[in-house]
């Protein structure tokens, strides 16, 4: 093991000396999802803002001023600074006008009442915020409505609120958050654990052809797997390195930017983070890199320049992240089925962790069916690195 | 020492290089019955045109590929039984070896002379002596990318024979370099044969064999066509310049 240990010390040592690996594998998963979180949140904020404080001027035919309709929603302008009611002589106009944002709505009073719609309104679908307040408008007006049709029956419009109800989820809010959002955890780490491993593979492998080291490397009196070990605990560390990091820099950005407002919602993230939990993510990862690992490396034996391995491997990351995505799909859980899915069920086993429902004997069926594809990801590197044409240039 | 016996090498060969060579064969015989002598503190000339065989006969020698048959025994050790053992006394530079540009020259050679098995006090003083020999100490700590070629050249020169070899094994040891680094290369060999070192080496440059050679085998198309001390040799067409001699037996070899 002594000579495997001394190859894994000089490429960590040359590896932490390339600027381009220590950027895939250090400064983008630390700084990426704080730098996007943030500039996410903060544009939306912005445009959420800007919507809210527009003035919302609203349109109507000015032959409908007397109509009750037109008549509620005046007094609900009336009430709100940033509502305009304006009426126009030629309405067919309003259309272009809405889509120039002169306007943001127009209501079209429906004289035949087809299929029972007393008005139209005309808005712009695309402007969702600005739609959710139009919408919230016109339902003041039509409950002012009611309420004057009620008054008009003499009934007083409390006594005619139905019923009052309350959803109870048998769910926990961890499990709930876990199977919503939890599978956004695996597809961050698959995606960094590629990165991660495909640098230094190429770097360590097709760059040791293309620079001509490889030559005198092979004629060092050590057998060639101890080479081919050395390299890859590299890669694989430099993958776990990356994934790793990839979380922190999401841990980051939930702590340090502020993005879950939520006190109660920010207890069950912290409660999810035990030490537990972070083991055995930890852990899950090791088997998935390794495969990682072994899938990149022959590919890198296997090509003659970084050019060429670079346009190998680079369409193998959507191969591999694409099962990540099944961790979004409601509905599919961790099984003895699933279990058996290389990738996928790494991706499931992950989103379970995160609801804190993970089944630790298909949690053991995962852990075996990764270790037993990364035995075989190995092999095949073993193959391909014993192949002299493979090797020499 | 280096005994050579019978050696053959055949690689298979790929549809792709089957169309490139424009050939049905499936595979090609780079070695036929390769079989050769070096003595200790001669220095023994491998020639032989473009493609004759040669990198993959010193290939062999240094362990990088498996014979397909014969034997290759270096200091008494016989490289199929024993690779490892048989590596460790041979120290192998070519003009093409490349170093690892973010090491130090400091780092690189630790890290040769930890993988021949080398313990820290000997490869210190090791070291020393041939950073002292070979005027490197000022550069010792610089990455190896942002060295001139000529140092680059003796940075390869010190890995080789770091760990004190018994044989060396040079496969065009001064292509592509300029006169000064090439001088480099034919002190090393020269320094060798005087420490009675086992030295045989690959060129195309006929006034560096001439400078250097005790012995010399010409190789074409896989065999060994010509093989004697260079004195014979010399001597058995007294007329004629080493490259006229060496292209008349290559065209003799052909016709035959």
């Amino acid at each position: 093991m002594k000579p495997v240990i001394h190859i894994i010390k000089k490429e960590v040592l040359e590896t932490l000396r390339d600027k381009r690996t220590m950027m895939t594998m250090i400064v983008i998963p630390i700084l990426l999802f704080p730098v996007i979180l943030s500039l996410m949140f903060k544009t939306t904020q912005y445009f959420s803002e800007e919507a809210n404080n527009k003035m919302l001027t609203i349109a109507f035919d000015v032959e409908d001023l007397e109509h009750p309709i037109i008549q509620n929603l005046m007094q609900v302008a009336s009430e709100d600074s940033l509502i305009n009611m304006k009426p126009v002589i030629v309405f067919s106009e309003t259309k272009a006008l809405i889509q120039q944002d002169s306007i943001q709505a127009a209501v079209f009073i429906n004289q035949e009442q087809a299929a029972g719609i007393e008005a139209v309104v005309w808005h712009d679908g695309t402007k969702v915020d600005l739609m959710d307040r139009i919408t919230k408008n016109i339902d003041k007006a039509k409950q002012m409505a009611t309420n004057k049709q009620l008054e008009q029956l003499e009934i007083k419009p409390k006594d005619v609120s139905g019923f009052e109800y309350q959803m109870m989820s048998t769910a926990s809010t961890q499990e709930t958050i876990g199977k919503l959002a939890g599978g956004f955890l695996p597809y961050v780490f698959i995606a960094f654990a590629f990165l991660g491993c495909m640098y230094p593979s190429i770097d360590l492998f097709t760059g040791e052809k293309e620079r001509g080291t490889i030559e005198t490397l092979l004629t060092a009196p050590i057998p060639r797997w101890q080479i081919l070990f050395g390299k890859m605990a590299v890669v694989v560390l430099s993958g776990l390195l990356a994934a790793s990091l990839s979380l922190v820099g999401l841990y980051i950005s939930i702590r340090g930017l502020n993005i879950v407002e939520d006190p109660e919602l920010l207890g069950i993230i912290n409660s999810i983070l035990s030490p537990k939990f972070i083991i055995t993510l930890f852990v899950l990862q090791i088997p998935l890199t390794i495969f990682i690992a072994g899938i990149l490396i022959p590919l890198a034996i296997y090509s003659k320049s970084f050019k060429e391995a670079q346009s190998v491997i680079t369409p193998l990351n959507i191969v591999i992240i694409l099962p990540a995505v099944i961790g979004f799909l409601p509905g599919i859980e961790l099984n003895a089925t699933t279990a058996m899915i290389p990738i996928v069920n790494i991706v499931l086993a992950t989103k379970e962790l995160v609801a804190g429902t993970l089944n630790y004997g298909h949690l053991m069926i995962s852990a075996l069916v990764m270790c037993l594809i990364a035995a075989v990801a190995v092999f095949v590197s073993y193959k391909q690195f014993e192949k002299e044409t493979n090797v020499l240039m | 020492m280096i005994e050579v016996k019978n050696l053959s090498k055949t690689f298979e060969l790929s549809r792709k290089q089957r169309k490139e060579l424009n050939t049905t064969e499936t595979e090609f015989k780079a070695l036929q019955n390769v079989s050769f002598t070096c003595h200790p503190g001669r220095v023994f000339s491998l020639l032989g045109p473009n493609g004759a065989g040669k990198t993959t006969t010193l290939r062999t020698i240094g362990g990088i590929l498996k014979p397909t048959s014969g034997s290759v025994v270096v200091s008494g050790i016989d490289l199929e039984k024993n690779p490892n053992e048989a590596r460790k006394k041979i120290g192998f530079l070519t003009g093409s070896t490349g170093l690892y540009g973010r090491l130090t020259p400091n780092e690189l050679i630790a890290y040769f002379a930890g993988l021949y098995g080398m313990d820290k006090t000997t490869m210190e003083l090791r070291k020393k002596w041939l950073f002292d020999l070979l005027d490197m100490n000022f550069y010792a700590n610089k990455q190896i990318g942002k060295l001139s070629t000529g140092m680059k050249q003796k940075v390869s020169i010190c890995r080789t024979m770091i760990h004190d070899p018994d044989v060396l094994v040079f496969d065009e040891p001064t292509s592509g370099l300029d006169v000064i680094s090439a001088e480099a290369i034919i002190n090393l060999v020269r320094s060798c044969k005087e420490q009675n070192k086992t030295v045989i080496f690959s060129s195309h440059i006929m006034s560096e064999v001439e400078l250097l050679c005790d012995d010399l085998a010409i190789i074409h198309k896989g065999k060994i066509i010509e093989q004697s001390s260079f004195q014979d040799f010399k001597n058995s067409a007294p007329n004629q310049s080493l490259t006229e001699r060496f292209i008349e037996i290559i065209k003799k070899s052909e016709e035959a």
